[in-house]
């Protein structure tokens, strides 16, 4: 089951690599290299500048005395919440040429026009670097964060004793021992980087994501699609072998986790830096663009939008209820499997369905296309056959190719979670049942599956919620005329009117906000 | 009394590695063994074969009343009625001690049910305790429901996989006594495994030695105790110290300690066949272990020092000494004689010590 998972993706890769050499060669001649350099430049940018982002201020949460800690420890968390090309909009619409920020400095230095001054453009490479990096460096802060909390705190009073500051100490023991955990992150990033498609996509920064969007719904050529995604699987599979290897160095975490430490004392001008750097980055990624949304929405919302809404609404929590529903049982099945089989290759399966987490909606997407579309023929032609009216596309052209591609996409997720709430569970639990006479079945009714209660509704939440943010997925699958509140929401910022859609995205961001305060809440609690 | 629990040649096989060798065991109705050996023997494999969780790659398990088990003809661990007790217990956290206790006997009347759950909760002392979580108990209770549960469905064996590991030491005493008792009243068969030599006194009727995934000696406690077969249960048990000894002609035996004769008595003849059983290769080796017990050596007052003392402590028997030898042949050196006295010996004192007659006990290590 978990290979039906992952046979469109070989069935991409498959018709990606045979893509005629001609077809690659002329790609190579025209813009793939264009394309390349961008995806490979905004994945620099970005990890460059989410991991000092997310270093620091990590830094500084758990290792200086700055003021408002607290208060700050969560808000840098909650960028996570925001759709990149929310941000994006936002910010174009803000530091535009018409953006209220150049008229008021137009008015105050008295400028006519763009020749008088400078000022920076941020619908570029750049700017989209910094706009992406904006939300995603949550992944850095909050791993490195855990990083520094965890590590044993006799390393560091050990360190003292040998006569190392506290200052020292963060240098040359914390820090170093943090490595793995920021790897881990900075290829978390990178991928979540390749995969982004709505911010480039506005900034008209090219690169493969875009590409392949265009390639397909422009001008409808499957093969170079393929070829493209193929490209972008190339750098999802080095991405994702970095994090792997990243991940087996994390060792370092200890039974004393770090909670009382001693911290690095910040003089009056070091901590006005820092309180500005920690509280630019929760306003630049979250703070700010909210409001500004709120403003839109008490500005310009009205009744007819509401009901606009309503069935647009309807229509995400449809499929993401589907695909939340569907990953939670599959990833049961997978997690159960693995642990209750004698079976040498128990773990495969869950393994395989959970590759699909790393790939981008876009990738998917051509994959689901290059899969259903000759069946949805197939299908068609045995009923032309039978002489009976044909289906229509009911696989590619409905929305089974949309949740399909969320369950590939999402199951990892819920396999995560349901496998750690697993964890929790004494490998005796899986005895006992039987020793007392109770067979598989009333064994799952009765124990596992009351006990990972917990587990299985956090895991739906989370696919729920990932679903109803997914945008490249649906927006290259869906059905005619089918919107979602992702759909509408880039649909309105293509057209530059986003403040008709800002009850949509500010409810986008609530959703993403579910799982972070969810997160916050189990950290505390270990 | 008639056999309860039969296994013959039993094997098991996990993941391409041979974990349990050749092991065979029988077991009489209502006895209790104890299953010891050090960490990694495979007792807790032993177990769960027995129970059902591993399948046996070779080998027959009979159980009284149910056909033979071998690794064709399975049978599922639900179906075997044999109840387990786990090292961790293994409670149902989200049923109350009524529910846990109850969980194996749904299919029975409810009135049968009321019966047996009314009489396991006066047996285990756990009235007032019915509608609590395992998390609201102490460790001691959290165990008696845990052997409620798993006497309710009546089974015919009952294994325990190091159930007082849990167990605070001081407590640990007193509810072994308790335990034996209980099973003893209700007839009980019982396996149980532990690490922990002192507990198999206590609680068994017989012991088991496992060592490298089979079995190497079967027995009363006090008779394996008297007569090692091998140096491992030997070793296991702590029944002495090791002194290595070669082999001169005939009955003579060199150690650091001086010669050892043994006479052509019955009994030498007795401890010189054990060392053939446990060495097949006894014309190439000479070279064997002595096993000492503390009371077998004395000290006397010649100038012929063949001992420094290493080590001292106090026990409620005098002081306990470790003597290291101080022979020059490295062949028949060893590290810690153990020895106990009234007497006070200065750390790093020179002793003369020999060895007392007595029915002397060779091994091939």
């Amino acid at each position: 089951m978990s290979l039906a998972l992952v046979i469109p993706m070989l069935v991409m890769l498959t018709e990606g690599v045979s893509a005629s050499t001609d077809l690659l060669s002329h790609l190579w001649q025209t813009v793939l290299p264009d394309y390349l350099y961008n995806t490979l430049l905004l994945g620099v940018f970005v990890v460059l500048l989410s991991v000092f982002f997310g270093v620091v201020s990590a830094a500084v949460i758990t290792h200086t005395n700055i003021v408002a800690k607290g208060m700050l420890r969560w808000l840098l968390m909650l960028p996570l919440a925001m759709p990149a090309y929310l941000v994006a909009y936002i910010y174009t619409d803000v530091f535009d040429y018409a953006g209220p920020v150049q008229r008021l400095l137009r008015s105050w230095f008295n400028w006519q026009s763009p020749t008088d001054y400078y000022f920076f453009d941020i619908r570029t490479l750049g700017g989209a670097s910094v706009v992406i990096a904006l939300v995603l460096f949550p992944y850095v802060y909050l791993l490195t964060r855990t990083a520094f909390e965890q590590q044993d705190q006799n390393l560091l009073r050990v360190s003292k004793s040998l006569g190392l500051s506290t200052k020292q100490s963060f240098y040359r023991i914390a820090l170093p021992l943090a490595r793995p955990a920021i790897a881990v992150a900075a290829s978390l990033v990178l991928m979540e980087t390749l995969a982004d498609f709505a911010t480039v996509q506005y900034f008209a920064v090219n690169n493969l994501t875009t590409a392949i969007y265009d390639t397909w719904l422009g001008y409808s050529d499957l093969p170079t699609a393929n070829a493209l995604a193929s490209i972008l699987m190339l750098f999802i599979f080095v991405t994702v072998v970095t994090e792997q290897r990243a991940r087996a160095g994390q060792v370092n975490q200890s039974s004393r986790p770090n909670k009382n430490h001693q911290l690095i004392k910040l003089s009056v001008s070091q901590q006005l830096i820092a309180s500005i750097f920690c509280w630019l980055l929760a306003i630049a990624g979250f703070i700010l663009p909210f409001v500004l949304l709120l403003f839109m929405a008490w500005e310009y919302s009205t009744v007819e939008q509401l009901q606009l809404l309503i069935p647009f609404g309807f229509n995400s929590v449809e499929i993401a209820c589907w695909a939340a529903s569907l990953s939670t049982v599959l990833a049961l099945l997978f997690t159960l499997f693995k642990r209750l089989s004698i079976d040498k290759l128990r773990a495969i399966p869950m393994q395989i369905a959970s590759l699909g987490y790393a790939v981008p909606g876009t990738v998917i997407s051509m994959a689901m296309i290059s899969t259903f579309a000759p069946i949805d023929h197939v299908i068609n032609d045995v009923a032309k056959f039978f002489a009976i009216k044909g289906p229509g596309l009911i696989l590619s052209g409905s929305i089974f190719a949309v949740v399909f591609a969320y369950v590939v996409r999402f199951c990892a997720i819920a396999n995560g979670t349901i496998a750690s709430g697993l964890e929790q569970i004494p490998k005796s639990t899986d005895f006992a049942p039987a020793s007392l006479g109770a067979g598989l079945w009333r064994m799952l009714t009765n124990i596992h599956i009351p006990l990972l209660k917990p587990s299985i509704w956090v895991a739906w939440l989370l696919v729920f919620i990932e679903a109803m943010k997914e945008l490249p997925a649906v927006l290259l699958l869906r059905p005619f005329n089918f919107e979602t509140l992702s759909t509408q929401i880039y649909q309105l910022i293509s057209d530059e009117m986003l403040e008709q859609g800002a009850l949509g995205a500010i409810l986008i961001v609530l959703f993403g906000l579910i799982p972070i305060i969810w997160l916050n809440q189990s950290k505390n609690k270990r | 009394m008639t056999e309860l629990l039969n296994i013959n040649a039993l094997s098991v096989e996990l993941q391409g590695k041979l974990i349990l060798t050749d092991v065979s065991l029988s077991l009489l109705a209502g006895e209790i063994l104890g299953l010891v050996g050090p960490s990694g023997c495979g007792k807790t494999t032993l177990l769960n074969t027995i129970a059902g969780f591993i399948h046996q790659t070779k080998g027959e398990l009979i159980v009284r009343g149910m056909r033979p088990i071998t690794s064709k003809h399975r049978i599922a661990p639900e179906h075997r009625n044999i109840g387990m007790i786990f090292q961790d217990y293994a409670l149902f956290p989200h049923l109350t001690v009524e529910k846990n206790i109850l969980f194996g006997i749904g299919d029975l009347k409810n009135i049968e049910q009321k019966e047996r759950l009314t009489r396991l909760i006066q047996l285990l002392k756990l009235s007032d305790y019915e509608l609590r979580y395992p998390h609201e108990l102490s460790g001691g209770q959290q165990q008696r429901v845990a052997i409620a549960r798993a006497l309710a469905p009546q089974p015919k064996l009952l294994l325990l996989d190091e159930p007082f590991s849990n167990i605070d030491a001081r407590l640990r005493q007193e509810l072994m006594l308790e335990m034996r008792q209980l099973l003893k009243e209700l007839n009980m068969t019982a396996i149980f495994v532990t690490h922990n030599k002192d507990e198999v006194f206590t609680f068994a009727d017989q012991i088991a030695v496992m060592h490298q995934g089979r079995i190497l000696q079967t027995g009363k406690p006090a008779s394996v105790c008297h007569q090692p077969n091998s140096w491992q249960v030997a070793d296991f048990l702590q029944l002495g110290s090791w002194i290595p000894v070669k082999r001169n002609a005939g009955n003579e035996y060199e150690s650091a300690l001086g010669i050892v004769r043994l006479c052509n008595d019955e009994l030498s003849k007795v401890e010189l066949s054990n060392v053939q059983r446990c060495n097949q290769k006894i014309a190439t080796a000479f070279s064997y272990q002595l096993l000492l017990k503390p009371r077998f050596i004395e000290i006397n007052d010649s100038q012929n020092y063949n001992v420094v003392v290493e080590h001292i402590s106090i026990t409620e028997q005098g002081y306990h000494y470790f003597f290291k030898s101080l022979s020059s042949s490295s062949d028949l050196a060893f590290e810690h004689l153990s020895y106990y006295s009234h007497d006070l010996f200065e750390l790093g004192q020179s002793l003369a010590v020999n060895i007392k007659t007595h029915d002397f006990l060779f091994f091939d290590k």
